[in-house]
């Protein structure tokens, strides 16, 4: 769905802090949001954790930074890191390219696939959501 | 004719001593990794050569030029014709800035600075679990590095200082905004101000930064002279650490990455080897050491401004790391830290840490083992 | 330029490797040299392949084409004098390997020359011209210039070295010259005319180089003379010692002079200075050699001799001559360095020849150079905005050219002639010989597509470098 000029493609789930996931062969892939990469601007860092790392749902794993921002990536389930994207070592502009293909970022082996339930994803929530989240930024872009 | 521009009042004669013969190509971190003459100090002596002779205008156009210099200075120790491009590369910017031709990113550092405390526009310093603002011999100074992206390396060198038992405290610190002078504009006097302020209510005789930088401003803006006024002295963290002896030792092979601001800028190249072969004896140097190190690329605003090339400037000297076989390189600049580990592969296996953070490192191992055998 | 040719050649290297930023532009008019002139666009090329294409585009659009390296050439080879390309190697810079039994290695142009030191280096191998652009100049630019340096005398210049070649031909075709051989006769040495032809009869785009041995060990002595004859004598005797040194250079008054004035070296003012070097493996060799020559010293007055006794020592003797190009550089605000090479018998007249140009047309000028092989680098230090002087600097040269052509030597050791000497390729060149060189010109590049307005090669005798 496309809300305010962001888009939100409809059979992905939504981690509150922008990071998209989807199953894929029972495993989850993560990447980052069409509004968050807009909000941040050219990604010139990803923390890429080694493999078997332990995610916890809620917590950060990973840090991300672009000229002016430095980010936290957060679990969205609890698992374990079983795959990175080794092309945003150095081509970390992927994520801004295409944020829901080639800038995919993680994959996670979840301890229990039915936590994607606690993630956004019917129209009207993720709706909601975003349009929250537009205003909150508006506001402290403002502030700044 | 009078010059309308200061670079050309005050340098005009460096800028013709430069006889082109592009030797600074060796040793430019910026030309180094990219490879485009335009982007090195002979470059930009021929652009401002014909600014002056007026065949091309300083203006927008040569932001990508004169914007993207990590003020390094490698280039000034191997110059036959001693033309100082970083300090001219300083006053054109300024002189950009007057005309209203600014890179983007600095524009907003400065902007950031009026309104916050930081250069990352950041709301709330993380507390590192310590009061601040108390009476004590010493103010630990962080900077916003150390505080905003490198919160686990100065949690460890806080650390460190209560183990050694130093009398200090944190303050309410705000940015030193050194960095402004560097990208075109000023110290923020404000922010200066709250910090001597701050400092002098300690009763401090002596401050302790763990940021080269912050140790440069304190030490040579005309804005900080108060401080030496009241008889406090500013010292850098390896000035300190060099006084003590240790108990641990690794048998790691270490290097150690001279911060430009340490190094070049103020010779401080013994101070930190002298703490790191106490604890090092598997010490190594990378081929470009000392005077001639290869600069991390952060520095001179380029890491804000040009992120992806002061991340390839980092990437190149990591090669050197790997060269070597080093499995630590150490520095002491939080600045270079952050770009280096920005820059490190996964590939390559080494640990990047300031000296203190691995320090206090190696005393927690003794800690835990002393335990476990006790 | 058109958008078309524009888009041709950005199709063949890639959008981010086209150039026609001013920023950019400004860089690429200039090299080491007094000259300039803008070209209309940059490309960095990576591959053999794209160069071959466009250069096959460029000729056929008639649009000149400059090769080009660390552009630190100081004779104006690398500026696009008719505008044109600007065809920055610099990128193509892989050593493609590096074989020590066969003794050679094989590099692309863009490699620096310090990069294949530091990479023969574990090996105890090394490529001798050792240029004093080393640090920064390119294999390709080496090649294009003859390079040679402080070893010449003993090692010869980078043409002793190089065994073949790929180019590319100003239309676009490519082919190889020589073999991975140590020695062949097969066919005419199309290497040999490659090497030193200033990038105007192909793009080099993989040499082939022999490698030497590094000889582990050297000795290095520095002797001072009262009188310029006596340092004269000395370089012609050292020859019928049998010694060939690996390094003999030397430095005149003025630059001696200029050297104190600007270091605490405090270097005694003589007429002269002498450095020498021997080397070999063992220092027993090392130090036989330099017996020899400091006999040599000893039998034409020296005012005093010093030898090194440890490489610390050695080093100090050095730094008078290492800094003598960077001092000189500081005292006025132009200087010119030339290169002229005369016989080794002739070296103390091509001296004195010098400071009666000086004297006649008051000027500063400081000499330096390769005593070994010939080579002197005269420096004329003068300010470049008060056109008397500049006028009076050119008649110099001049005058010194037809000094060196009249003591049996050549306009040009190592630096090349480029834009700054072509006019005065007819004072060394019979026209017989100058016809047969624009004639191969013609016939490797009919269109004057590459690097064209240099070296005297167009049926023009003036070359106005701006």
């Amino acid at each position: 769905m496309e809300i305010q000029g962001y888009y939100l493609p409809d059979d992905l789930y939504y981690e509150e802090n922008h990071f998209w996931v989807k199953e894929e062969d029972g495993l989850l892939v993560m990447g980052m949001d069409d509004f968050a990469r807009k909000m941040a601007g050219e990604i010139v860092y990803i923390q890429l954790p080694d493999e078997g790392k332990i995610i916890k749902a809620g917590k950060k794993f990973a840090k991300m930074e672009s000229g002016k921002w430095l980010g936290k990536v957060f679990g969205p389930v609890n698992g374990e890191l079983v795959a990175v994207n080794e092309e945003l070592e150095e081509n970390p502009g992927l994520i801004n390219e295409d944020c829901y293909g080639k800038g995919w970022m993680f994959k996670i082996r979840p301890d229990d696939i039915g936590e994607m339930a606690n993630l956004l994803h019917e129209p009207e929530e993720i709706e909601k959501w975003l349009l929250a989240e537009i205003e909150k930024y508006a506001e402290d872009a403002e502030d700044k | 004719m009078e010059s309308k521009y200061d670079f050309e009042k005050n340098y005009r004669d460096q800028i013709l001593k430069c006889s082109r013969c592009g030797f600074c190509q060796a040793v430019c971190p910026v030309y180094g990794s990219t490879l485009r003459p335009a982007l090195n100090a002979r470059g930009k002596m021929l652009l401002l050569k014909e600014v002056m002779d007026e065949e091309i205008e300083l203006n927008d156009d040569l932001i990508e030029s004169l914007f993207q210099c990590t003020t390094c200075a490698a280039c000034v120790k191997d110059c036959p014709s001693d033309v100082n491009v970083p300090e001219i590369i300083k006053q054109v910017r300024k002189d950009m800035v007057h005309i209203g031709s600014c890179h983007p990113a600095f524009k907003g550092m400065k902007e950031v600075l009026q309104k916050h405390t930081n250069i990352y526009a950041e709301d709330e310093a993380p507390d590192f679990k310590r009061k601040r603002d108390q009476r004590a011999e010493s103010v630990y100074f962080i900077g916003c590095v150390g505080s905003y992206r490198e919160e686990e390396t100065t949690d460890a060198t806080l650390s460190l200082m209560d183990r050694l038992d130093v009398d200090y405290t944190l303050i309410e610190e705000v940015c030193c905004s050194g960095v402004l002078e560097d990208v075109g504009f000023e110290i923020n006097k404000d922010l200066a101000r709250r910090n001597i302020e701050s400092i002098l209510t300690t009763g401090a005789k002596r401050v302790i930064t763990g940021c080269p930088y912050c140790w440069r401003t304190f030490n040579t803006q005309p804005d900080y002279a108060v401080l030496k006024q009241r008889g406090v002295k500013t010292i850098h963290l390896t000035q300190l650490l060099k006084e003590f002896d240790w108990d641990v030792k690794t048998e790691k092979r270490v290097t150690y990455h001279d911060p430009c601001d340490l190094g070049r800028h103020c010779g401080i190249y013994a101070e930190p080897r002298m703490t790191i072969e106490k604890i090092a004896p598997n010490f190594v140097e990378m081929p470009h050491n000392r005077a001639d190190a290869l600069c991390c690329g952060a520095g001179g605003g380029v890491r804000g401004a040009f992120a992806k090339n002061s991340i390839a400037m980092a990437r190149r000297r990591l090669k050197e790391v790997e060269e070597i076989g080093a499995e630590v390189v150490l520095t002491d600049c939080n600045s270079c830290v952050h770009n280096l580990v920005n820059a490190k592969l996964r590939k390559q296996k080494f640990e990047i840490r300031t000296t203190s953070e691995f320090i206090n490192m190696l005393m927690e191992e003794q800690l835990k083992d002393d335990s476990i055998s006790d | 330029m058109e958008e078309k040719i524009k888009q041709m050649l950005i199709d063949v290297v890639g959008d981010k490797n086209f150039t026609d930023h001013q920023i950019d532009m400004v860089s690429y008019s200039y090299d080491a040299s007094e000259h300039r002139h803008r070209p209309i666009c940059g490309l960095w090329a990576e591959t053999t392949q794209q160069i071959s294409e466009i250069l096959k585009i460029a000729n056929k659009e008639k649009i000149p084409v400059i090769p080009r390296g660390a552009g630190t050439g100081l004779s104006g080879m690398a500026v696009p004098i008719k505008g044109g390309i600007v065809l920055d190697l610099s990128r193509m810079n892989k050593i493609v390997k590096i074989s020590i039994q066969d003794r050679l290695a094989i590099v692309q142009p863009g490699v620096v020359y310090a990069e294949l030191e530091n990479a023969l280096s574990p090996y105890g191998f090394f490529f001798p011209p050792d240029p004093a652009s080393g640090k920064v100049s390119t294999l390709g630019g080496n090649v294009a210039t003859n390079a040679g340096g402080l070893k010449g005398a003993k090692y010869g210049t980078t043409r002793d070295y190089v065994l073949g070649l790929q180019v590319v031909l100003p239309d676009g075709r490519i082919m190889r010259t020589g073999s991975k051989t140590m020695k062949s006769v097969s066919g005419y040495d199309l290497t040999r005319l490659f090497v030193g032809s200033e990038g105007t009869l192909g793009v080099v785009t993989e040499i082939i180089l022999k490698i030497n041995p590094r000889p582990t060990v050297t000795s290095t002595a520095l002797a001072t003379f009262d009188r310029l004859d006596d340092a004269g004598r000395v370089v012609s005797q050292i020859m019928f010692t049998g010694i060939i040194p690996s390094a003999l250079e030397i430095l005149g008054r003025h630059t001696i002079q200029a050297i104190n004035q600007n270091t605490d070296l405090n270097l005694p003012e003589v007429d002269a200075m002498i450095l020498a070097e021997t080397d070999g493996h063992t220092a027993e060799e090392t130090d036989f050699q330099m017996k020899k020559i400091i006999s040599v010293f000893q039998k034409n007055n020296p005012r005093e001799i010093k030898s090194a006794k440890t490489e610390e020592e050695a080093r100090e003797l050095w730094m008078a001559r290492k800094s003598a190009y960077g001092v000189l550089a500081r005292i006025k605000t132009h200087f010119v360095l030339e290169d002229v090479t005369v016989p080794m018998a002739n070296i103390s007249e091509m001296l004195k020849g010098i400071e009666a140009i000086a004297g006649k047309y008051h000027l500063q000028i400081a000499t330096f150079g390769h005593a070994g092989d010939g080579n002197l680098h005269p420096q004329i230090l003068y300010d470049g905005y008060d056109p008397e002087e500049v006028a009076r600097v050119e008649a110099a040269i001049s005058d010194l050219f037809q000094l060196a052509i009249d003591l049996d030597g050549t306009l040009t050791g190592e630096h090349g002639i480029g834009l700054s000497k072509a006019r005065y390729m007819s004072l060394e060149h019979d026209p017989v010989a100058l016809q047969m060189m624009r004639t191969l010109k013609k016939t490797f590049d009919p269109n004057q597509i590459l690097n064209p307005g240099k070296m005297a090669l167009e049926d023009k005798e003036a070359y106005d470098g701006k």
